[in-house]
């Protein structure tokens, strides 16, 4: 076999027309990436309106409209030869790409495997042109009446591909895509009204001229964006946008992750990396939802890495990373160094990165992204869910609700400090559902609090700080607990010993694998001595998989110690309660357990509104 | 089953029971009490599959019987009532019939037949002690009780009848309180059992100041009976650890301290504790303690007690709740603490034969 293709005289090159063929496989995957193209292409020629119509999932029809600049007809005809673009023009275009196509492959590639039809007319013209090309092969080029702007409809996509029409799935899967690409464009060019209409019925009609703001709302409703903190924060050339969900609002994998990059989806190893390391450590599985736009000097940034150009990579991969980390950090007021270590004192003011020279220090909306402030510029009015933006406000204390305090709850203020980043202004616990749950009245919703995830976070806190300090307080115990661990755990632990007892855990080795427990942190109260030890051990295994702050080894400790102190009763008195709430307003971050599990929902009054139908 | 009942004492009889049966639950039959009448008694019975509790209140029975009824929405019925006599009459469905002054009721109810069978007051051995001695044991040791559940022995307080005497004990490994009492039983019968803090609660609810109670061992199970009321608790099974081994033996040097005093004093100066930093200072010096709880960002409190003490200075640091605990619960005017230095435990011992032993808090 190897031997024939050796072989002089087998070696061709490939006529334009499997060209095209082959660079089809790589633009156009299914009905969706078309759209993506079409609706590219559509921006690019300055479209103010770009009307998108798909038939069965976009296997039969997919048609997108634009009222742009249009063509004349030996750039229309132009248009459908391979290589062929009017975004670039030499070399060095490559390296500052503005446009979101450039690459001159994507109309060629479509034509080749659907019967495909342009029509286009540049306003100044008085008739357009209409093309209609069949599997590559262009059949016909004529004068036509048609409006200004660009008219593109790709019918029968794959019809002469049999393999790849094989691959395609249900319509209904077809669609969902559509609906995903179509969401992102949508999300990523709020001035440009856009609609989807799929097998005749309209999905969306989003109009021109939008905020982002208004753009989110429109897209996901309402609802969407309680919970969502406006982003918008910018080091040296290096912008970054858009709302960022508290950590509590989070989903099973990146399905709410929509990260623009130069208004691209794009994304990046670094931007994933990132993302991780604004948010404290969240529950495995969990993502949080966010909505970023980074822009920057397009010459610091190559889309050119992916034939869909999904994947982008950065010049200055550590700056961007810092931006995000920093918006995303203001924005929700969380830094990983600021919760952790036991630096008493400011928190949000400290928590933006120093700005790059030049910069004032909180430039919070950038040109490049329309409005993220509401009318008035005022964030919090739109994005209800109480927080530290509203505190300021909270000098003069809203008055407790005027109806009596029912039976159950009695009043509770909780606004101690100005600065805290306490999420709610005023709460009242309503009471206890389930045994566990507790449930609290604010001003805008109510909030259900785990009170396990919440004592984890308080107690994690707590001995952290009282370890910064050096002023852990041992409980000694009446009789010394012995606890034998498994051997691998008792290698763990011996070796970290040291840390350990720091923290004001008096455990000593006492021969073979057991170890002796004389005294616990006073604060920790009541802790079973086994589990604790066990899953000190068990957390040190997994340690050091990821890079953190130089305490990583207290942070362990004693996130495994709350977890086991943390599982006592669950039944609290009134007065308990109370002061779990208050004392979890008053954490660094009260959104989450120390293992990123959420510790409150929230739920709007607005939502209960909806819900109720009124 | 007809009958008719005074309505004070027939609330009074369902308010002593009520509180046992379940407010919610899978098993509707243990919202509701059992009521049976029989020999001029209505014998009124709930339980929660742990602890039962029954109460007999004196009645005119025309039909004996018995029915089941949910409890809390049958005493909420008796409560409104007028005063004067009340006329109950179920049928074979179990559906009751109450008339009282001008009102009628019927209430549905269920059949006795799903009702779980409730011990009765009868034992091998039996014990007796007054009730309001009994409940003063309970009062002086069950703070202590241990709340982490992975220890369940530690989850109830010991009642360990033994040499002639009932000792009862509660710890949760931080400190331990320790009250004793001399009663007559056979040397045959010595027993410990290990009584959950829910039945504690209960008993101490119910018990009255004086009269008569005998306890009852059954398997896995205790049996308290007293004036017109019995409650039964199961067991914790298990065996207490050795409490004899954490009191220490000796003391170096003994404090006289006035009880209130001392009380107050903790109190004023615990104010500027925080969950943060829980912990109290002691120094002890001649005839003078001095209090104080230092929390950084909270401030600093301090206060003096007179005490008589002639011995060496000690430090000690202690959390402030532990310290308390005891000092509410007892009601001598002066209390002795046994030391020996700033890191050994502390004991602390009244009049009545009562001990209770307090590890110190450590600083790094």
């Amino acid at each position: 076999m190897l031997l024939r293709m050796l072989r002089d005289g087998h070696i061709r090159l490939l006529s334009a027309h499997v060209a095209n063929k082959i660079a089809a496989g790589e633009v156009v995957e299914r009905p969706a990436s078309v759209v993506k193209e079409l609706v590219e292409n559509a921006i690019d020629a300055g479209a103010g309106r770009v009307d998108i119509a798909v038939t069965a999932g976009g296997r039969k029809l997919i048609a997108v409209s634009d009222d742009g600049n249009g063509m004349g007809r030996d750039d229309a005809l132009m248009s459908i030869e391979r290589q062929a673009t009017s975004k670039l023009r030499d070399v060095d275009d490559i390296e500052r790409i503005d446009t979101l196509g450039f690459r001159g492959e994507a109309l060629p590639s479509i034509a080749s495997v659907s019967r495909f039809t342009l029509k286009t007319r540049r306003p100044q013209d008085e008739s357009g042109t209409e093309i209609a090309v069949l599997g590559g092969r262009l059949q016909e080029a004529r004068e036509a009446g048609v409006p200004p702007g660009t008219t593109v409809e790709v019918r029968d996509l794959f019809f002469n591909v049999p393999a790849r029409r094989k691959f395609l799935r249900a319509y209904q899967t077809e669609q969902a895509h559509i609906r995903a690409v179509f969401t992102l464009q949508a999300l990523a060019h709020p001035e440009v009204g856009l609609s989807l209409t799929a097998d005749g019925r309209e999905l969306y009609r989003l109009p021109q001229g939008a905020s982002l703001e208004e753009r989110v709302r429109d897209v996901f409703g309402e609802e969407f964006r309680v919970g969502l903190r406006p982003v918008g924060k910018r080091r040296g050339d290096i912008a970054v946008t858009g709302f960022a969900g508290l950590p509590n609002v989070t989903r099973n994998a990146r399905g709410e992750q929509y990260v623009f990059v130069n208004r691209r989806p794009a994304t990046a190893p670094v931007i994933a990396y990132a993302l991780r390391e604004a948010y404290p450590p969240l529950d495995r599985e969990r993502r949080p939802v966010v909505l970023l736009f980074i822009d920057l000097p397009p010459d610091q940034v190559d889309v050119n890495v992916h034939p869909a150009k999904r994947e982008v990579r950065f010049r200055q991969v550590a700056e961007v990373r810092e931006a995000i980390i920093a918006a995303i950090g203001e924005a929700i007021g969380y830094r990983r160094e600021a919760a952790d270590s036991a630096t008493t004192g400011g928190r949000l003011g400290d928590a933006s990165l120093p700005a790059a020279a030049g910069t004032p220090p909180h430039t919070p909306a950038v040109p490049a992204v329309p409005a993220v402030t509401g009318p008035g510029g005022s964030t919090h009015a739109v994005f209800p869910y109480p927080g530290a933006e509203n505190l300021p406000e909270a000098a003069t204390p809203v008055p407790a609700p005027i109806s009596p305090d029912p039976p159950t709850g009695r009043g509770l203020s909780l606004l101690p400090v100005p600065e805290s980043g306490a999420p709610w202004r005023w709460c009242r616990l309503l009471g206890q559902a389930a045994g566990r749950y507790l449930l609290l009245e604010t001003d805008d919703g109510y909030v259900t609090v785990d009170p396990r995830a919440a004592r984890e976070r308080v107690l994690y806190e707590r001995l952290m700080e009282a370890d910064a300090q050096g002023a852990t307080a041992a409980q000694r115990l009446l009789l010394p607990e012995t606890v034998r661990l498994a051997p691998a755990d008792a290698a763990r632990l011996r070796n970290h010993l040291k840390i350990v007892q720091k923290m004001g855990f008096a455990v000593e080795e006492f021969g073979g694998d057991h170890f002796i427990v004389e005294a616990l942190p006073d604060l920790l109260g009541q802790v079973p001595c086994r589990a604790l030890l066990e899953n000190i051990a068990h957390d040190l295994e997994s340690a050091g998989a990821r890079r953190g702050s130089e305490r990583w080894r207290e942070e362990i400790v004693a996130k495994a110690a709350c977890r086991a102190a943390a599982g006592a009763a669950e039944k609290l008195t009134q007065e308990q309660a109370e002061q779990l709430v208050s004392a979890l307003a008053l954490t660094r971050m009260p959104y989450t357990c120390p293992r990123g599990r959420p510790t409150m929902i929230f739920t709007s009054y607005r939502e209960l509104e909806r819900k109720f139908g009124r | 089953m007809k009958f008719s009942i005074p309505r004070a004492s027939f609330f009074e009889g369902l308010q002593k029971v009520q509180n046992v049966a379940s407010n919610k639950g899978s098993l509707m039959i243990l919202q509701n009490a059992l009521l049976h009448a029989e020999e001029g008694r209505l014998c009124i019975t709930t339980t929660d599959l742990d602890i039962s509790e029954r109460c007999y209140v004196e009645c005119e029975i025309d039909n004996p019987g018995s029915t089941t009824l949910p409890v809390r929405r049958l005493a909420g019925i008796i409560r409104e009532l007028d005063e004067g006599r009340i006329l109950f009459e179920t049928d074979d469905e179990d559906v009751t019939v109450l008339q009282g002054g001008s009102s009628f009721f019927k209430i549905i109810g269920l059949s006795t037949r799903d009702f779980p069978p409730v011990p009765i007051a009868e034992g091998k051995f039996s014990y007796s002690i007054d009730q309001g001695v009994f409940r003063e044991m309970l009062r002086k040791t069950c703070y202590a009780v241990s709340q982490d559940e992975t220890r369940r022995v530690l989850n109830g307080v010991l009642m360990a009848f033994k040499d002639g005497k009932l000792t009862m004990v509660a710890t949760d490994g931080r400190r331990l309180s320790l009250v004793e009492q001399e009663i007559e039983f056979p040397a045959e019968a010595e027993i410990e059992m290990i009584l959950p803090v829910k039945a504690v609660s209960e008993l101490m609810r119910v018990l009255g100041s004086e009269g008569d109670l005998k306890i009852y061992s059954q398997k896995n199970q205790a049996i308290f009976e007293f004036g017109d009321i019995m409650i039964s608790s199961k067991l914790i099974d298990g065996v207490y650890p050795n409490y004899r081994q954490v009191i220490p033996a000796s003391s170096e040097e003994r404090v006289v301290v006035g009880r209130s005093a001392l009380l107050s004093a903790l109190r004023r100066v615990s104010v500027v504790t925080t969950d943060k930093s829980n912990s109290t200072k002691l120094t002890f010096s001649a005839n003078q303690l001095v209090i104080n709880s230092n929390t950084p960002d909270v401030g600093e409190g301090r206060d003096t007690v007179p005490i008589k003490y002639a011995g060496k200075e000690i430090s000690i640091v202690f959390n402030p709740e532990y310290l308390m605990d005891p000092l509410k619960n007892i009601d001598d005017d002066e209390v002795f603490i046994e030391l020996n230095d700033g890191h050994s435990p502390a004991l602390i011992k009244c009049s009545v034969p009562f001990i209770y032993v307090l590890m110190p808090l450590r600083i790094n």
